[in-house]
C-alpha cells in the first residue's frame, strides 16, 4: 500500500507537523528550562495512544513517557467519553515522567466522525507549588501541587476551576497559565494540521499509515540489536547518594533482537527526591541504547519495542507512592552511564568513558537590594568522556542537553557578582585520549538578606568520579563550596550578604592508556594549560 | 550628456559574476567569469576588461561599484583567517570555549563541536570589571593591558580582539585598552566588541568579535588590493560592498567591521528577488533559489527581505542548527536545504526513498553528465521526465548522457520495487516536500503562513520545481524575473546603502520616559546617519527604521517589534508589541511587565531610482518553438527570449531560457510581463 515516495512524503508531513508544534511552543514558552534546554516534547499518536512522531529536538527525559501518559488518559477517560476540542491534563508522576513540574496535555483529534489519534505535549511548568527545586523532599506531598488525570478543556471550555487552583497554588501564576496555553496552542496546530493531510491525501484514519511507520522502525531497531553478540553484560556504579553512596546495578541481556535492562540489585527508594519513575527509568535507558545501537532510527512506538526496562517495585529505579522525585536527574542521569558501561564490554569502540553527569544546577531564593523577591535556577555542566577516537569535549551537557545562562544576563536580573567562569585545569581524566574538563564558577552574593540556596550535584566523592575506559584515567570530582568551605550539596544552605558559592563540576573520564598519548596532542595541552 | 554606468561585481564559489547598468536607460549587459579562489581580484580584473570591452565602454565611464563576496565565508569555513588573540576580563577567558554547553544533536555520541578561533594560550585576561549598569567595579588596571598585548604580539597574534564583560553598557575600558595598545602596536589589527556587537550576552558578542578579529586583516589586504587594481583599470568610482543585512557600506566602514560582510552574496539574491518581485506587484513572497547542491529560501514582506539579527557560521554540519559559530549581527534571513540538482537519490535503512542533502556536486556530477557518477540525481529525474533536453543544457555548453540517467535510475527502482518513470516522478515529490516543508517550519518559527505569498523563483533549479512547490505550499503565483542567473548581482545595483545600529538596555519598558527613549534612539540614528553620509554626502535623504527587542517578563526570547511612528511613547509601544505578539503566537499572556533588552535601528537611503529595461519585444505573439515529451505527453515548447510583451501561454508548456527551464503545469497561465517576469498564475 505504501511504496517508498509515498511512505516518505506522507512521514516527512508527520514529523514537519510535529516541529511546526514545537516551533511554536518554544518561541511563546515562558519557562526557563523549556526555553534553553528543549525541555519539552510534542508528539502525535494512533488512536490507542501509541506514538507515531516526536518533535525532533526534545529530551531524552521524554522518550516514550507521553505516549504512556495517553494510555493512561484512555483508561480514566474511554473513546466513547471523548469529544472534540477536549484537552486531558495530568502531572501525575506514575503516570507522566516522573516529576511534578512537568504537565502533560493531550488532545484526541477526530476525523471523519471517529477518533484518529492525539496530539501530545509535555512541559517543564515555571513553577507547580512546594518546595523549591531540592533532594530535600521525603515525600510527594511537599513537593507541590498534583493534577490527577481530567480535562483541562472540555469540548473547547476550560476548567475554570482548575485554572483558579493552578494559579494559588504556584509562586508565577501567569507564566505557569501562560505556558500552559503554549501547550495548548501547540496541540491544536497539530490537530488541524494532521486534519488537513488526511483530507488531503483521502486517509480515513491514520492506522494504516502508523502502522507502516511503527513495523519500519522497529524492524531497524531489530536489526540493529541482532547485530549485538548475544549475552548478559553487567556493570554498575555508586552515586554520592545521601549519607552514603547508592548503588546502581544493570543486567543488559541481548537475546536474538530484542534487549532487556533490568536494574535488580539497584537501592531501594529513600525517604528524599532522587527517586526514580519506571517511565523515566525507560526513558534515559532507552536514550543510550539508541545512541549506541541505532541512533538514525526515528522516535516512535515500533523504535523501542524490542526493548524492555524492569527494575522492581520499591526501588529507586521504579519507586512507589508517595516516594518523592524531584531530583530524579541526581539518579535518572546515571543510567546512561550503566548502558555505556555495560556495552563497552562487547562494543568498545561504539561508547565514551564516563561523563561529568549528570547535570549540575544551583536553586536560589532571596530578594534583591531593592526589596523584590526572586528565585531561579542556573544551571551548568561537567565535562564529556573520551573515546577511542577523540578528546572528551570540555564541558558539554549529557546525556540532558542544557545550557548555561550569561554571565551577564545573570548580573542583571539576580544579586549575584560571578567572579569567575573557567575550566578547570587538569579535571578531565588522562588517556590516549584526555576525558573533558569541567568548570569552576564563583558566585559571590550582591545581596542585603541571606539567600537560600540548593544544589543538584554529584560526583562530588572519589568513589563516584567519572570512571576512564580501556586504561583512562577517571576525571577528577566535582565540588561545591559555600563561603570557601566544601558543604554537603544534598542539604539547602544560607549564603548571608557578601558570602560566596563556588560550584566545580566533574571532569569526563579518559579513553586509552595516558603513555600512548600522542607527544603533539600532550605539547599542546601544556601550551593551552588545561591538562 | 556622456553616459554613466554603474557596475556590480558578484564573486560567487565557481563565477564571478559582473552587470554593468546604465541608469539613465535602464539597460544592463551580464558577463559571467570564473572565480579565482586564491586571489579574488584576478578574476574580477579580468571580467571587467572582458565585459567593457565587448560593450565598447570606457572604464571612465563607471561612476559607482558595488561588490559582494563569499571569500571571508570562506575563510571561516577553512579556518584560513589570521593568528588571533583575545583579551578579555580576569577569570572569564574561557567563555568563548565553554559557549552554549549544548549538543545540536542529542543521540550522537561522537559529536564534533566547531573549536574556538582563538585556543586557550592566545586567550588573556585584563584586571577590569564593569558591572551590569556600565558601572566601573575594578577600574582598568593598564599595565595588565599591556602585559598581554606584549605577550600576546611576541607569540605571532596579528589580529586582536577586546571583549570586556558588561562592554555593552560601558565601552570606557574596552576603548582604553585599545588606545594603549594601538601605540605601543600599531600594525596590530583590533576588533572592540563594544563596537562589533554592543548586545548582552558575553559568548555571543565575544564569537562575533572574534570572529571579525579572525577576518579583518584578510579583509583589509583584500579589499584595499581589489580597490588599487580597480583604480588602475582607468575606473574613478568609489568602491561599496554589501552588508549581510541588504544594504550599502563603503570600504572604510567594511574594512573596520568586516565581519557584517559575511553573507552578502545570499543577501544581494534576496535583495534582488524582492525589488524584481516588486515590479509585479507583489510585496510579500517567498524568494526560493535552487542550484546545483543546496535551495535557498527566504521570506519578503512588505517589499524587504526579512532580517535576522543573529546566524551562524562555519557550521560543523551544514543543515543542522546550533552547530556553528553564534555571529550576532543583521542579516538578510535564509534557510538553507541540502536540495539542489545535484543531490542523490537513495534509499534509507527504513525502506523510503531519500533525497540529499548527500551531492554528487560538480565531480563527478548527475549520472547523465557522464563523468562517473552512477546515482540518480534531481537532475537525472529532471532528464528523464522531459523537463531538461539532452541537447542544450547549460545554454548548450553541455550534452546529457541519457543512458547513463537510465542505468541509475533503473538500480534504485529495482532495490524500490518501482517502475523508472514512477521513481523519476518520486524523487521529484520527494524533494519538492522536503523545501515545502523546511518553508513550512521556518514560516511557522515567526507564526506565518504560506497562504498569500507569491514564490519568486532563481536558480537553474527554481523554475523547474517552484512550480510544484508553489502548488504544495497552497501558493497561487510563481513569478520567474529576468535574467535569473545573474539575479545577485542585479541585487547589489538596487541596493539601498544601510546601517544599523544596536544597544542594550536590559530594563522594564515601563522603568522609561518617552523623552529618554526617544534620545537612546535618535542617539544610534546619528551615528547611523554620520556612516551613511560617509557613503553618500552628507545630504542623501534618509530613511530610518526603528525597532526594540521586547519581551514579557520571565521569557527569554524576545520579538524584534517595529517602533510606532512618531517620537517615543511608552504605552503606544507596549499596544505594538502586543499586536506583533498576537500575530505570531495568536494570543499574549497574562503577564503585565514587558522588558526591553534591545534597541535597533536601520538608516538607509536608496542608491538610484532602480529602473531596469529588460528589453522584451512587442508584436505579435510567438509561436512554440517546437515540442518536447513530459509524462503528461507532448507539450509546446517556447523559448523566453522570443516571448512578446504581454504574451500569454496556457498550460501545460515548457519555457526554455538557456540557463533555465520553467515548467507551466497543466491548467496554468503565463504571461510575460513588460518588466520582465514570466508570471504564473497557478490553477486553484
Amino acid at each position: 500500500m505504501f511504496d517508498p515516495v509515498l511512505l516518505e512524503l506522507l512521514w516527512a508531513r508527520l514529523v514537519s507537523i510535529v516541529d511546526e508544534a514545537a516551533a511554536t511552543l518554544l518561541r511563546s514558552s515562558f519557562s526557563t528550562v523549556v526555553r534553553e534546554s528543549h525541555d519539552f516534547g510534542c508528539v502525535l499518536t494512533d488512536a490507542q495512544g501509541r506514538s507515531v512522531v516526536q518533535a525532533t529536538d526534545s529530551v531524552p527525559s521524554f522518550l516514550c513517557t507521553l505516549p504512556n501518559t495517553i494510555r493512561h488518559f484512555l483508561q480514566e477517560f474511554p473513546p466513547e467519553t471523548l469529544q472534540p476540542g477536549d484537552v486531558l491534563i495530568t502531572n501525575d508522576i506514575w503516570m507522566g515522567t516522573g516529576h511534578l513540574p512537568d504537565i502533560s496535555v493531550a488532545k484526541p483529534i477526530f476525523a471523519n466522525g471517529r477518533l484518529v489519534g492525539f496530539a501530545g505535549s509535555v512541559a517543564h511548568s515555571p513553577d507547580i507549588g512546594g518546595r523549591i527545586r531540592s533532594a530535600e523532599a521525603r515525600d510527594i506531598f511537599e513537593e507541590g501541587l498534583q493534577i490527577p488525570p481530567m480535562k483541562a478543556i472540555s469540548a473547547g471550555v476550560p476548567d475554570a476551576t482548575l485554572m483558579r487552583l493552578l494559579r494559588r497554588n504556584t509562586r508565577v501564576p501567569d507564566q505557569v497559565l501562560g505556558d500552559l496555553h503554549a501547550q495548548f496552542t501547540a496541540l491544536d496546530l497539530m490537530e488541524r494540521r494532521l486534519r488537513d493531510l488526511l483530507a488531503e491525501h483521502g486517509l480515513d484514519d491514520l492506522a494504516a499509515l502508523a502502522g507502516e511507520i511503527q513495523a519500519r522502525s522497529e524492524a531497524a531497531t531489530r536489526a540493529a540489536f541482532a547485530a549485538v553478540p548475544d549475552g548478559v553484560y553487567r556493570a554498575e556504579l555508586l552515586t554520592d547518594g545521601l549519607e552514603e553512596p547508592l548503588l546502581l546495578r544493570l543486567a543488559l541481556t541481548v537475546a536474538g533482537d530484542s534487549i532487556t535492562c533490568d536494574y535488580a540489585g539497584s537501592h531501594a527508594q529513600v525517604p528524599r527526591a532522587i527517586n526514580v519513575c519506571l517511565a523515566y527509568t525507560f526513558a534515559y535507558t532507552a536514550f543510550a541504547v539508541k545512541a549506541v545501537l541505532c541512533p538514525a532510527v526515528p522516535n516512535n512506538e515500533g523504535a523501542f519495542a524490542p526493548l524492555t526496562v524492569t527494575a522492581p517495585l520499591g526501588s529507586i529505579l521504579n519507586s512507589s507512592h508517595p516516594a518523592a522525585g524531584g531530583a530524579r536527574a541526581l539518579t535518572g542521569h546515571f543510567l546512561p552511564a550503566l548502558v555505556l558501561s555495560a556495552l563497552a564490554d562487547v562494543l568498545p569502540d561504539q561508547v565514551v568513558a564516563g561523563v561529568g553527569s549528570p547535570l549540575w544546577c544551583m536553586g536560589f531564593s532571596g530578594f534583591r537590594r531593592d526589596g523584590s523577591p526572586i528565585a531561579n535556577a542556573l544551571f551548568i555542566n561537567g565535562g564529556y568522556g573520551a573515546s577511542a577516537g577523540r578528546d572528551g569535549t570540555n564541558v558539554l551537557s549529557w546525556p540532558s542537553n542544557v545550557s548555561a545562562a550569561s554571565v551577564e544576563t545573570i548580573e542583571q536580573s539576580a544579586p549575584w557578582h560571578v567572579r569567575y567562569r573557567r575550566l578547570r585545569e587538569g579535571a578531565g581524566g588522562a588517556g590516549t585520549h584526555r576525558g573533558g574538563t569541567g568548570q569552576e564558577t564563583l558566585y559571590e552574593s550582591r545581596s542585603d538578606q541571606p539567600i537560600a540556596v540548593t544544589f543538584l550535584a554529584e560526583r562530588t566523592q572519589p568513589g563516584s568520579a567519572a570512571p576512564g575506559l580501556e586504561g583512562g584515567m577517571p576525571g577528577a570530582p566535582g565540588a561545591v563550596l559555600v563561603n570557601g568551605l566544601h558543604v554537603d550539596p544534598k542539604r539547602q544552605h544560607v549564603v548571608p550578604p557578601g558570602g560566596t558559592v563556588e560550584m566545580r563540576t566533574p571532569g569526563g573520564g579518559g579513553h586509552g592508556l595516558p603513555e600512548r598519548r600522542d607527544p603533539a596532542l600532550t605539547a599542546a595541552d601544556q601550551m593551552d594549560g588545561i591538562a | 550628456m556622456t553616459a554613466h554606468y554603474a557596475l556590480a561585481i558578484d564573486i560567487g564559489g565557481t563565477f564571478t559574476d559582473l552587470v554593468l547598468h546604465d541608469p539613465a536607460t535602464g539597460r544592463f549587459a551580464a558577463h559571467k567569469e570564473l572565480t579565482t579562489p586564491q586571489a579574488p581580484e584576478l578574476g574580477v580584473l579580468a571580467g571587467i576588461r572582458q565585459l567593457l570591452g565587448r560593450e565598447g565602454i570606457s572604464p571612465s565611464a563607471i561612476t559607482r561599484v558595488v561588490h559582494a563576496t563569499t571569500l571571508l565565508t570562506n575563510a571561516l569555513i577553512e579556518r584560513r583567517g589570521a593568528a588571533t588573540g583575545l583579551l578579555t576580563t580576569a577569570g572569564f577567558r574561557d567563555i568563548l570555549e565553554i559557549g552554549h554547553e549544548r549538543k545540536y544533536e542529542i543521540y550522537d555520541l561522537f559529536l564534533p563541536l566547531p573549536a574556538p578561533l582563538v585556543r586557550r594560550a592566545h586567550r588573556l585576561e585584563a584586571e577590569e570589571r564593569i558591572g551590569p549598569q556600565g558601572q566601573v567595579e575594578i577600574a582598568l588596571d593598564e599595565a595588565s593591558v599591556i602585559a598581554a598585548a606584549d605577550r600576546l604580539v611576541a607569540m605571532g597574534i596579528a589580529s586582536l580582539a577586546i571583549g570586556f564583560l558588561h562592554a555593552y553598557a560601558n565601552a570606557a575600558h574596552e576603548q582604553r585598552a585599545a588606545a594603549l595598545i594601538g601605540i605601543r602596536h600599531p600594525d596590530l589589527h583590533l576588533s572592540l566588541s563594544s563596537e562589533v556587537s554592543p548586545q548582552i550576552r558575553e559568548y555571543d558578542r565575544l564569537s562575533t568579535t572574534v570572529a571579525n578579529a579572525y577576518v579583518k586583516p584578510l579583509a583589509v589586504t583584500y579589499l584595499d588590493r581589489l580597490a588599487r587594481d580597480i583604480a588602475a583599470l582607468g575606473i574613478a568610482a568609489p568602491l561599496f560592498l554589501m552588508l549581510s543585512n541588504g544594504g550599502l557600506t563603503h570600504v572604510d566602514e567594511a574594512k573596520r567591521v568586516p565581519v557584517r560582510l559575511l553573507e552578502s552574496g545570499p543577501a544581494a539574491g534576496a535583495l534582488a528577488a524582492a525589488v524584481l518581485g516588486g515590479r509585479s506587484g507583489a510585496r510579500d513572497m517567498l524568494a526560493f533559489d535552487m542550484g546545483g547542491t543546496t535551495a535557498k529560501l527566504a521570506v519578503v514582506r512588505d517589499g524587504a527581505p526579512r532580517v535576522a539579527h543573529r546566524f551562524e557560521a562555519a557550521r560543523e554540519r551544514r543543515f543542522t542548527a546550533g552547530s556553528g559559530l553564534p555571529i550576532n549581527i543583521s542579516t538578510v534571513e535564509l534557510i538553507e536545504i541540502g536540495a539542489g540538482g545535484g543531490s542523490i537519490a537513495s534509499l534509507d535503512p527504513l525502506g523510503l526513498l531519500k533525497v540529499g542533502p548527500r551531492s554528487a556536486g560538480s565531480a563527478p556530477g548527475p549520472a547523465c553528465y557522464g563523468r562517473g557518477g552512477s546515482e540518480p540525481t534531481v537532475t537525472d529525474a529532471n532528464l528523464a521526465m522531459g523537463h531538461l533536453e539532452a541537447e542544450g543544457f547549460a545554454g548548450g555548453t553541455m550534452r546529457l548522457d541519457v543512458a547513463a540517467t537510465e542505468a541509475a535510475l533503473a538500480g534504485l527502482a529495482q532495490q524500490a520495487g518501482m517502475a523508472s518513470d514512477a521513481l523519476a516522478a518520486g524523487i521529484q515529490a520527494v524533494v519538492n516536500e522536503a523545501m515545502a516543508g523546511a518553508a513550512r517550519v521556518h514560516l511557522a518559527e515567526h507564526g506565518g503562513e504560506a497562504a498569500g505569498l507569491a514564490l519568486l523563483v532563481t536558480g537553474g533549479g527554481g523554475p523547474l520545481h517552484g512550480p510544484d512547490v508553489a502548488r504544495r505550499l497552497g501558493l497561487r503565483r510563481v513569478i520567474c524575473p529576468p535574467a535569473a542567473g545573474v539575479a545577485s548581482a542585479l541585487g547589489l545595483l538596487l541596493a539601498p546603502a544601510r546601517v544599523d545600529e544596536v544597544a542594550t538596555l536590559a530594563c522594564r519598558l515601563e522603568s522609561l520616559t518617552g523623552e529618554a527613549l526617544e534620545a537612546r534612539f535618535r542617539a544610534l540614528e546619528a551615528e547611523a546617519r554620520r556612516v551613511i553620509g560617509e557613503t553618500l554626502g552628507p545630504d542623501a535623504p534618509v530613511r530610518a527604521e526603528r525597532a526594540a527587542d521586547l519581551r514579557f517578563l520571565g521569557q527569554g526570547h524576545e520579538l524584534v517589534t517595529a517602533m510606532p511612528p512618531g517620537a517615543c511613547d511608552i504605552a503606544a509601544i507596549r499596544a505594538a508589541f502586543e499586536a506583533a505578539y498576537r500575530a505570531v503566537f495568536a494570543g499574549v499572556p497574562p503577564v503585565a511587565a514587558v522588558e526591553v533588552m534591545n534597541i535597533r535601528v536601520a538608516v538607509s537611503a536608496a542608491t538610484g531610482d532602480g529602473r531596469l529595461d529588460p528589453m522584451i519585444p512587442s508584436g505579435a505573439p510567438t509561436m512554440p518553438h517546437g515540442t518536447r515529451r513530459l509524462s503528461i505527453g507532448e507539450v509546446p515548447l517556447y523559448r523566453r527570449a522570443a516571448l512578446v510583451e504581454g504574451q500569454i501561454i496556457t498550460g501545460p508548456a515548457v519555457v526554455e531560457d538557456g540557463m533555465s527551464t520553467l515548467l507551466v503545469p497543466p491548467g496554468a497561465l503565463a504571461t510575460q510581463e513588460a518588466n520582465g517576469n514570466l508570471v504564473v498564475e497557478l490553477p486553484a
